[in-house]
């Protein structure tokens, strides 16, 4: 549970060992492809895709510029359902709440639902320093707690394990051997975690939503761990984003239809619970004690930044993950962070605003706008990544030698005298690394590239070169196109600029 | 841990009342002791809300926001508010959706018929504990008739008993759902001194009783109501059920009855 460990080396280092991992390689494409496909038939079965993702980030949009009025509204009715509301801005106050409330329960242990937000403040590192115990629930969340790793997927955490490693961890954790087969060993999780759930003094979760205007909050789940953790402890911890607000229950019903979809493929979660403060005083189970920490953590740097605001609007399902070709290359644990795949690699440096370190995630994507694509509440990732490198290079962070290239690129394009200058002498420098028609030198500016692929050469007889010819030619051809053609060209213009103008406001398809 | 076998008629159910104070949530209820630091939490927290809140003004560049703000994109796309299907269709397509993800539909005339399937079930599976919500409605089931030799026991019909540790142990927990939405193949349940949310979570075996004329086509049906139903009046727990537990963490492979129950069935009534 250490993500610091994963973090060390740059992108680069991280991808270039999960690109020899085959069996990662392959477990990351089967999932991911398993995930889109299953998005792809739940969306076009559902309709109106396009309606209901525009709703989604008109919902979201106007939340979080409302984010003050809204949030307000959720801890007074909060508090007014019994529940404890803290504030927390950063990780350290956080964690601090958190141990303050264990240690005034005395708790021994702590059992966990799905939470980003308890991996972004590593609350489990906390809590075992303190010597008490901190138990995942989820069962790809178990797994790679006891294999001592942090999620690689949003959704699917332990996508980067085999059943037979699995096997392996989880004998270790029996103190028996079991066999490599998902029901001998999801029946051994469940009856493992079933003893810690009737034991755990505190039981902790995230929260997927928070409804406003009734201080509800809200969990989507399949395996029915986040609903023990709500019933069974005597106290409840939910770390909470500050942006996770919807004003009302109608406006989930939009949320509870974009995320499962885009998420899963499913309808809906095998389970959505609506938790409104602690048990009733005449009820027989649910929590005693209800706490809510509302974290802050970088979230609101984001507030006011035209470029990056509409980052809050997210609603972790992992979609651009599925549809990454980056993502789907590397893994997860490649990005470093918490949150990995387009969102992480915008979302990881904005939250820790100023710190190199996370620099160079920003480089991790084609910037294909497959995330834009395929993300429900229509979060511009691409446009945010070409912001960060950007604002990277800005400050001063970006690669020298490739600033270098980039004016020398730019003064000999500016003027075609010395443009063809340089192809001259360029013709007669490469021969001696001319091999086969290719260059394999993987020194200086061409070792990135070489390695993996071989550059062209410069032609012998160019385009330009042939210009005198080919213009003649053109000439002498007549200049007017085939109606056909022209007609057709005409049309599909005509069709452009009426979707244009019907279209919704915000929000154009990417072309 | 001795369960009981009572007759349903033992105990009248203890039926919900908004005015009564059931509704009190729990942190009423501390000792002196637990209030200090619990106080001190709350008072840090009111001092910090108003910096908090403050801070995202001044990020959005703009004064506090302190009366609701128009919100003209409300809930679902107005086309879809109009969408509804009829009773047959209701019926095929939940049966449909709750079917395809591993759970189990059923039609049954009466609670009386359903009784008897319940019974019959119990019987299949060995059943030796069975949980129910402490309603009239799993009272006409008339199982503790049926199956003498089953523990049966009604949750929180009496407050000294163990109710957790009831439920984990059981093999089936019966409840009444409160509403259905066909389109995703979903049942709502709710909690209350009679309906513990245990019943539907615990045992290995969940069978939901779901009226016919609670089943809606649209998620939204069950979810829109409680926006006015006033906070006061919403219980701590709902849930909304589309089946039975499942994981497919392992290799992508589906494993079902992770950590709530593997067999769920809903017994449509009437």
């Amino acid at each position: 549970m250490n993500p610091a460990s994963s973090t060390r080396g740059t992108v680069k280092e991280r991808a270039d060992i999960a690109l020899n991992d085959d069996f990662l390689r392959n477990a990351v494409r089967f999932t991911t492809d398993r995930l889109r496909s299953g998005k792809k038939v739940a969306s076009t079965e559902h309709g109106n895709w396009e309606e209901w993702r525009e709703r989604g980030r008109q919902i979201r949009l106007h939340t979080i510029a409302h984010l003050d009025y809204y949030l307000n509204l959720f801890v007074e009715n909060a508090r007014s359902n019994g529940v404890h509301v803290h504030f927390a801005d950063n990780a350290v106050e956080a964690t601090d709440i958190v141990m303050t409330i264990a240690r005034q329960k005395e708790a021994q242990s702590v059992i966990k639902s799905k939470s980003m937000v308890s991996e972004e403040v590593h609350i489990n590192q906390a809590l075992e320093l303190s010597g008490i115990e901190a138990i995942e629930s989820d069962l790809g969340e178990y797994i790679i707690q006891l294999a001592g790793e942090g999620p690689s997927h949003i959704v699917i955490p332990a996508i980067h394990k085999n059943r037979y490693q699995i096997a392996e961890l989880l004998s270790e954790d029996a103190g028996e051997t079991l066999e490599p087969d998902t029901t001998i060993l999801a029946g051994y999780v469940r009856r493992k975690l079933r003893q810690k759930f009737l034991e755990a003094d505190i039981g902790m979760t995230g929260c997927n939503f928070a409804i406003a205007e009734t201080g509800s909050m809200v969990l989507f789940e399949n395996e029915g761990n986040a609903r023990m953790v709500t019933t069974v402890p005597k106290t409840q911890i939910t770390l909470m984003g500050m942006e996770r607000i919807v004003p009302s229950w109608a406006d989930l019903e939009v949320m509870a239809t974009l995320l499962p979809r885009s998420a899963t493929g499913q309808r809906l979660t095998m389970y959505m619970s609506g938790i409104t403060g602690p048990k009733r005083t005449v009820d027989a189970d649910g929590p005693e004690e209800m706490h809510i920490i509302i974290v802050d953590n970088g979230r609101s740097q984001q507030l006011g930044d035209p470029e990056f605001q509409e980052l809050l609007n997210c609603i972790r399902c992992g979609a651009c993950l599925n549809v990454c070709p980056v993502y789907r290359q590397i893994g997860g644990h490649s990005y470093g962070g918490t949150y990995s795949g387009p969102i992480g690699a915008v979302l990881t440096p904005a939250l820790n605003k100023n710190v190199a370190e996370w620099d160079d995630i920003a480089s991790a994507s084609s910037l294909c706008g497959a995330c834009y694509e395929a993300c429900p509440v229509k979060i511009p990732l691409h446009d945010m990544l070409v912001s960060l490198r950007r604002r990277k290079v800005e400050r001063g962070h970006g690669d020298k030698l490739e600033a270098l290239g980039m004016r020398g690129f730019a003064t000999l394009m500016a003027n075609s005298k010395r443009f063809a200058l340089a192809m001259r002498l360029g013709k007669i420098a490469q021969k001696p690394f001319v091999h086969n028609s290719g260059i394999h030198l993987k020194l200086g500016p061409l070792k990135g590239w070489n390695t993996y692929r071989v550059a062209p050469t410069l032609a012998n007889h160019s385009f330009r070169d042939q210009w005198k010819e080919l213009s003649a030619e053109t000439a002498a051809q007549p200049k007017t196109i085939d109606p056909a053609v022209r007609q057709r060209m005409e049309q599909v213009l005509a069709d452009r600029q009426h979707n244009k103008s019907t279209s919704r406001t915000g929000g154009e398809s990417h072309e | 841990m001795s369960n009981t076998n009572q007759p349903f008629s033992a105990k009248p159910p203890v039926v919900p009342n908004p005015e009564s104070s059931h509704l009190t949530p729990d942190h009423e209820q501390h000792d002196s002791s637990q209030a200090d630091w619990l106080d001190e939490l709350e008072q840090k927290s009111k001092a910090k809300q108003q910096t908090f809140m403050n801070h995202i003004a001044d990020r959005l560049q703009r004064p506090r926001i302190q009366e609701a703000p128009k919100h003209p994109f409300r809930g679902a796309p107005e086309i879809w508010q109009d969408f509804n299907w009829n009773e047959a269709e209701k019926i095929e397509k939940f049966t449909k959706h709750f079917t395809e993800v591993g759970g189990n539909v059923l039609r049954m005339q009466t609670l009386e018929e359903a009784g008897a399937f319940i019974a019959e079930q119990s019987r299949l599976l060995n059943a030796q504990y069975i949980v129910r919500q402490q309603l009239p409605e799993t009272e006409a089931l008339t199982l503790e008739a049926r199956l003498p030799h089953v523990q049966i026991s009604a949750w929180n019909s009496h407050t000294e008993e163990a109710w957790k540790a009831r439920a984990a142990e059981a093999d089936i927990g019966i409840v009444l759902a409160d509403g259905a939405a066909a389109y995703t193949g979903t049942v709502m349940v709710t909690s209350s001194a009679s309906q513990g949310r245990s019943v539907s979570l615990l045992p290995t075996v969940c069978i939901v009783l779901l009226p016919i004329e609670r089943l809606q086509t649209r998620l939204g049906e069950l979810l829109i109501p409680w926006d006015s139903k006033g906070r006061e009046n919403l219980p701590a727990g709902i849930h909304f059920i589309s089946g039975p537990s499942r994981s497919s963490d392992i290799e992508n492979e589906l494993t079902i009855g992770v950590h709530g129950p593997g067999i769920v069935y809903t017994l449509l009534i009437g």
